[in-house]
């Protein structure tokens, strides 16, 4: 889940902070103190967060695109300078061109805003675009709701109090709830100092940084690992289910299936499942700053040379072509896999299917899907030949079923047509031409087309007529005799009206009922 | 999302009165006489459909596309009313489908023109609609069982589409009064009914369908509330395609349906797309297929702005928009996992035209086939793909946009990620063994596990001891141990499986005592590893290992751990043991260097085996009947009978410190006993008595198996 920063360089950050004591601070200074915080947070624990930094004031600018390069961001946001007066729409539309720009609309993304909570005043302050909201054309929308799942986090450089005391806050809880709620906003506890900024954006990285760690377990063969990006929460039915599903920790294979019969499933998202050694104190390795990365290496090279079921399960996915299923938690599964990237690299990858009892109707009820060293016979085939999936339908679908429709005009002239040309092909083609004739018989007792009854019996009779002489005399007796049965079928005799009744051949000497010959 | 959205229930109407036997007037000209044969034939006169038939069809055409894109939980209750009501199905999803309601149309027949058109009225089939909508579904039975105390949050909305001919506005806001007044009613019956629930809000969607030609007498009007239950909307359509157009784009809005159009399919004979077009088609005419699906498929365009550029208005109706999206032939038929965000059940809009059945029929027979989105700036971007799945179409949303994943850390920089040697192929063939497969619902073990559990328990069996990687393991690495491997991991075993084990055992003492090598990794250790009777050991300890994790499960796993304890040639003091191996090893280290014939021996490690032989004979009167070697003598098979001849030696002497005398004349024997060649039988006696005919109880697993446990 990327993340954006963007950060208020309007004049009013440079608004100092009075302090007792030794050193001046201004508010951007705390921001900036904050932000740095945060960044080396994510270059240990969440080194594969893509984030990018954007400054505004009246104007925005993209300081540093998505990266992963802390340093980067650690520079520019360093070198940032001080602008005008805050104009937090057009800085918002801002991010959602960044961010629509680089993943598109799909993607989920993080919006950490920071500012000191003093949003413009007039034309361009926040309270002005909240005002005219609903006043707006196509071509002029507020850029909330982001056309991308989002959670905006709000970083205020200003406590509660001060916020209150304007409308300050009420402004950013609407900033909230427009862009669906999701998010929070954060404001400084006690006074303004290093401290609370520190506690402040502590919250937001337990809240929206913690990295996600698991234990994947294939019976007795296990592997601590972390799930990145973390998997978010999920609602199913926001009425009848309305309590949000968790990923468990406790990552559980319940078996294996074949690449082709999992065919492409649909996912909710992807993640990389990256094995991590635990040490004694049940700190991750890696996860110390960067003065002990001497230590760091040879811990790292210790766990590098102990085998790791993680590697062992991703070498044979990948060699064997399939996927291990993984219960994510009650009633909802994910799928284990090897993904390679375009150079070469390959990593084991999760995906997580919809909760629910049935996310894949061609693998049916997930509870239902067993060993198949418990099924009488080898679903497989003894040699590898078959499969037992997808499973099928208990009805086939309307495009599998020679279904009839005549909607249009040239659905029921096609039908007729048909039914014709194997008349005249008559007693070769009994089989196919009763076949037809049946299916057009149904339909037309179905939609009460009686008058097509007649009519179809009518040509039949005249086809009868425009025999050739050189015609089997077989054929003669089979169009009269359906003709005679289509007009059956339009009178209320139920025997012949019944839907399931079918014409069938008439028995004759030439043939014994017609040369069956399809 | 919500599950029971209005959508969840529809009921159809349908006028069955004797003014519905009119005809549209929209001719059909069924009769099309091909050239050749035109001459002295008159035509037939076209037909017309009837205004009922026009609404039959279009219903059902209705149903079809709501029962090919959702054929679960999204239910249609088909109701017909003239003189009396008929409801031609129910709730139920075994009665969802347009087979048995054809079926049941057909039995309804046309309505009949010489029926009292007094006692006729739609009003019979509105009330019949109110009073099923208030019926539960099994959907929402199921969820109110489950929530149980939170049964309340189960909703029941509906929708009545109701297919007519009115006689004016007046007409209609009578129809709907009705209905309103039905609903309050029947809502204040179902809150007092177990079976029944209340409607919480109704969509009433009256279609007022005319003969072509006519002018209507009922007006449109856009959807409006008429209390905080129900609401109504009214379409003045004319019979015939305009009434089919109608239907379609109600079916989309209806359920959030969108349409997509695959364009530039290709006829070419080699592609196979459309066998029968190929004797005609020589030259690569490509054509067209307008699909629907849920909207959701189209999210990425909607939400990008995309979808005014890549859209166009489809060719029927000009009503509504479809997305164009090229068709990209497929090259291959390798299968591959696409990241693939969303799957969405497809209908063709036309599904008898040859277009749509050819591309039906080549999706349904296995193929898939890549979508590309047309972009301005013409670069090509794969953003669909359609594919079957059991006789279903889907078409696969996939990702087109850059991935928040990309380069990351390879597997090997990671955790174990310097380990070269895990047990790739092994694993593959554990993962073969532990596929999945579909049991039939009813499917429980008698402890009442669902099959899923029953998976988890395998794999939590067949792991109990797996070594991850090959310098782990020995017996892994065996081909003889296989059988029992395979075997001991079972959940339950039979008699023949056990015999199977214990032929594993013997067979693994056979080799011991041929002294046949061992896969023994020499990862880690100097040289060239342990000794072949340390190897032994080290196989029979794991061996051991395996098996014990699985002694438990039943009484005949644990035969299987009584069979290798009884066979497996354990050293009676183990530590002192591998104290001195270990002190041996390093001078056999030496003497190995000297010659490759294994007898040449220090004086030490023969006395050592002597010793072993004398320990071993003592034991062994009571023990298995084949003879188990000291792991820490490994004896090439020409020595044991002269063994067996030392028997008489004085027993002092492999205890106490051995005289020059005994070295010399030990060695002299030794070097006799290899110019000698052994009777067969005596190379293969116990305790110098050969059996005879010992093949015939091999052929026989049984006997040995008996024939062990008798001499124990």
């Amino acid at each position: 889940m990327p993340t954006v920063v963007l950060m208020d360089s309007s004049l009013s950050m440079t608004r100092p902070v009075s302090v007792e004591g030794s050193e001046e601070f201004q508010r951007k200074n705390l921001a900036v103190h904050g932000l740095t915080m945060l960044f080396e947070h994510m270059a240990t624990n969440y080194k594969l967060e893509f984030t990018s930094l954007v400054a505004f004031s009246s104007l925005w600018e993209l300081m540093v695109p998505f990266t992963r390069d802390y340093n980067t961001l650690q520079e520019a946001l360093n070198n940032l300078e001080d602008y005008d007066k805050t104009c937090l729409e057009g800085a918002l539309q801002g991010v959602s061109n960044v961010v629509q720009q680089e993943w598109g609309s799909a993607c989920p993304c993080q919006v950490v805003l920071v500012t000191d909570g003093a949003l413009g005043i007039g034309r361009g302050s926040l309270r002005h675009s909240l005002q005219t909201v609903k006043q707006r054309g196509e071509d002029k929308k507020f850029p909330l709701p982001f056309p991308f799942p989002s959670k905006l986090y709000i970083m205020c450089i200003a406590n509660a109090e001060e916020l209150q005391a304007t409308d300050g806050m009420d402004n950013l809880e609407q900033l909230i709830n427009l862009n669906g709620g999701d998010g929070q906003i954060y404001t400084m506890e006690g006074p303004l100092c290093l401290k609370s900024v520190q506690s402040m954006f502590g919250k937001l990285i337990d809240q929206a940084y913690s990295p996600f760690h698991a234990v994947l377990r294939c019976g007795n063969l296990t592997s601590d690992v972390q799930v990145f990006p973390r998997p978010e929460p999920v609602i199913i039915d926001e009425e009848v289910d309305p309590m949000p599903k968790n990923v468990q920790t406790d990552l559980e294979i319940v078996g294996f299936i074949e690449i082709g019969d999992i065919s492409s499933p649909p996912v909710l998202s992807r993640h990389l499942v990256l094995p991590i050694a635990v040490n004694k104190e049940g700190d991750e390795i890696g996860t110390g700053t960067t003065d002990d990365t001497e230590e760091d290496t040879s811990t790292n090279q210790m766990a590098g040379k102990s085998p790791n079921f993680c590697v062992l399960l991703h070498g044979s996915l990948k060699v064997e072509g399939m996927v291990a299923l993984v219960q994510l938690g009650p009633d909802w599964y994910g799928m284990l896999y090897s993904q390679a990237d375009s150079k070469k690299k390959s990593n084991l990858m999760m995906s997580l299917f919809d909760p629910g009892s049935e996310p894949l109707p061609w693998l049916g009820r997930m509870s239902q899907l067993g060993p198949a060293s418990d099924a009488a016979e080898n679903p497989y085939g003894e040699d590898d030949s078959k499969s037992p999936f997808p499973i099928q339908p208990k009805h086939k679908r309307s495009y599998a079923q020679n279904v009839t429709v005549w909607i249009k005009a040239s659905g029921l002239q096609t039908d007729v047509q048909k039914i014709l040309r194997n008349a005249r092909k008559l007693p070769e083609k009994t089989q196919t031409f009763y076949k037809e004739l049946n299916r057009l018989r149904k339909a037309a007792l179905a939609f009460g087309f009686w008058e097509l009854l007649k009519s179809m019996a009518e040509l039949l009779e005249r086809e009868c007529t425009l025999l050739p002489d050189s015609a089997h005399p077989d054929a003669a007796f089979q169009l009269s005799h359906a003709a005679q049965q289509l007009k059956l079928a339009s009178s209320i005799d139920s025997k012949y009206a019944a839907f399931e009744h079918n014409i069938t051949p008439m028995l004759t000497d030439f043939s014994g009922g017609g040369g069956d010959r399809i | 999302m919500r599950m029971f959205s209005v959508s969840h229930k529809t009921a159809f109407v349908v006028d069955h009165c004797p003014y519905m036997a009119e005809s549209s007037r929209q001719l059909i000209e069924c009769d099309m006489l091909t050239k050749s044969r035109s001459q002295g034939v008159i035509p037939l006169a076209p037909v017309a459909k009837s205004l009922w038939t026009c609404a039959v069809e279009c219903s059902m055409e209705y149903c079809r596309i709501l029962y090919d894109i959702y054929p679960t939980k999204k239910l249609v209750n088909y109701i017909v009313s003239d003189s009396e009501v008929h409801i031609l199905n129910s709730w139920k999803q075994e009665d969802q489908n347009t087979h048995d309601l054809m079926s049941a149309l057909a039995a309804v027949g046309p309505p009949n023109p010489r029926q009292d058109p007094e006692c006729c009225s739609v009003l019979h089939g509105l009330v019949a609609a109110v009073e099923s909508l208030c019926k539960i579904t099994e959907y929402q039975h199921e969820s109110r069982t489950t929530l149980m105390d939170m049964a309340d949050r189960v909703a029941n909305r509906g929708r009545i589409i109701c297919l007519t001919n009115a006689k004016s506005d007046t007409h209609v806001r009578m129809l709907e009064d009705c209905v309103l007044e039905t609903i309050q009613e029947q809502n204040k019956l179902a809150a007092g009914s177990d079976r029944l629930m209340p409607i919480q809000q109704c969509e009433l969607v009256l279609v007022h369908i005319y003969p072509q030609g006519d002018d209507t007498l009922v007006s449109d009007r856009q959807k409006k509330e008429l209390s905080s239950v129900l609401s109504s909307e009214v379409h003045s359509v004319r019979a015939g395609r305009y009434l089919a157009c109608k239907l379609n784009v109600l079916v989309q809005q209806h359920f959030d349906l969108a349409s997509t159009t695959i364009t530039n399919i290709p006829m070419k004979p080699t592609l196979n797309v459309c066998e029968q077009e190929e004797q005609h088609a020589n030259t690569s005419a490509n054509y067209d297929v307008e699909l629907l699906h849920h909207r959701d498929a189209h999210m990425e365009f909607i939400k990008s702005g995309d979808l005014h550029m890549a859209g166009s208005t489809s060719r029927d109706s000009g009503l509504k928009e479809t997305v164009t999206l090229k068709w990209c032939t497929p090259r291959t038929n390798s299968v591959e996992l696409h990241y693939c965000t969303g799957a969405y059940r497809i209908s063709p809009v036309d599904v008898n035209s040859r277009p749509s059945s050819c591309l039906t029929n080549f999706l349904l027979n296995g193929r898939s086939v890549l979508l590309e989105q047309p972009r301005k700036s013409g670069s090509k971007v794969i953003s669909h793909m359609l594919s079957s799945h059991g006789g279903e179409i889907f078409l696969h949303v996939l990702n087109s946009t850059r991935s928040t994943l990309e380069d990351p850390p390879s597997i090997s920089e990671g955790c174990g990620g310097r380990v070269t040697d895990y047990r790739i192929t092994d694993f593959g063939e554990f993962m073969r063994e532990n596929r999945l497969t579909p049991f039939p619902d009813s499917m429980v073990d008698a402890a009442g596990r669902a099959p899923i559990e029953r998976a988890k328990s395998q794999l939590e069996r067949h792991t109990r001891y797996w070594p991850m990687i090959i310098s782990q393991t020995t017996i892994f690495n065996m081909q003889a141990v296989v059988p029992l491997a395979n075997l001991i991991v079972k959940d339950t075993l039979t008699e023949e499986d056990v015999l199977t084990c214990q032929k594993t055992v013997y067979n693994l003492v056979d080799m011991e005592r041929k002294s046949d090598p061992l896969p023994i990794s020499t990862v880690g250790s100097r040289g060239k590893g342990p000794k072949r009777d340390e190897q032994y050991r080290i196989m029979w300890n794991e061996l051991e290992t395996l098996v014990k994790t699985h002694v438990g499960t039943s009484e005949r796993h644990q035969r299987v751990l009584e069979c290798i304890s009884a066979c497996r040639s354990k050293p009676p003091e183990e530590e002192e043991r591998k104290k001195r191996g270990r002190k041996r090893e390093d001078k056999e280290d030496k003497t190995e260097k000297n010659g490759k014939d294994t007898e040449e021996k220090s004086w030490t490690a023969d006395t050592e085996r002597l010793k072993g032989v004398m320990d071993r004979e003592k034991d062994e009167q009571s023990e298995c009947e084949i003879i188990k070697d000291s792991p820490d003598s490994p004896e090439p098979l020409n020595k044991k009978p002269r063994l067996a001849t030392e028997e008489q030696q004085p027993p002092e002497k492999s205890k106490g410190p051995v005289s020059l005398l005994a070295l010399w004349t030990n060695r002299i024997t030794q070097a006799n006993s290899r110019k000698h060649q052994e009777f067969a039988g005596r190379l293969s006696s116990v305790n110098n008595k050969a059996e005879l005919y010992q093949h015939l109880k091999e052929e026989n697993g049984m006997d040995v198996h008996e024939n062990g446990k008798g001499t124990r």
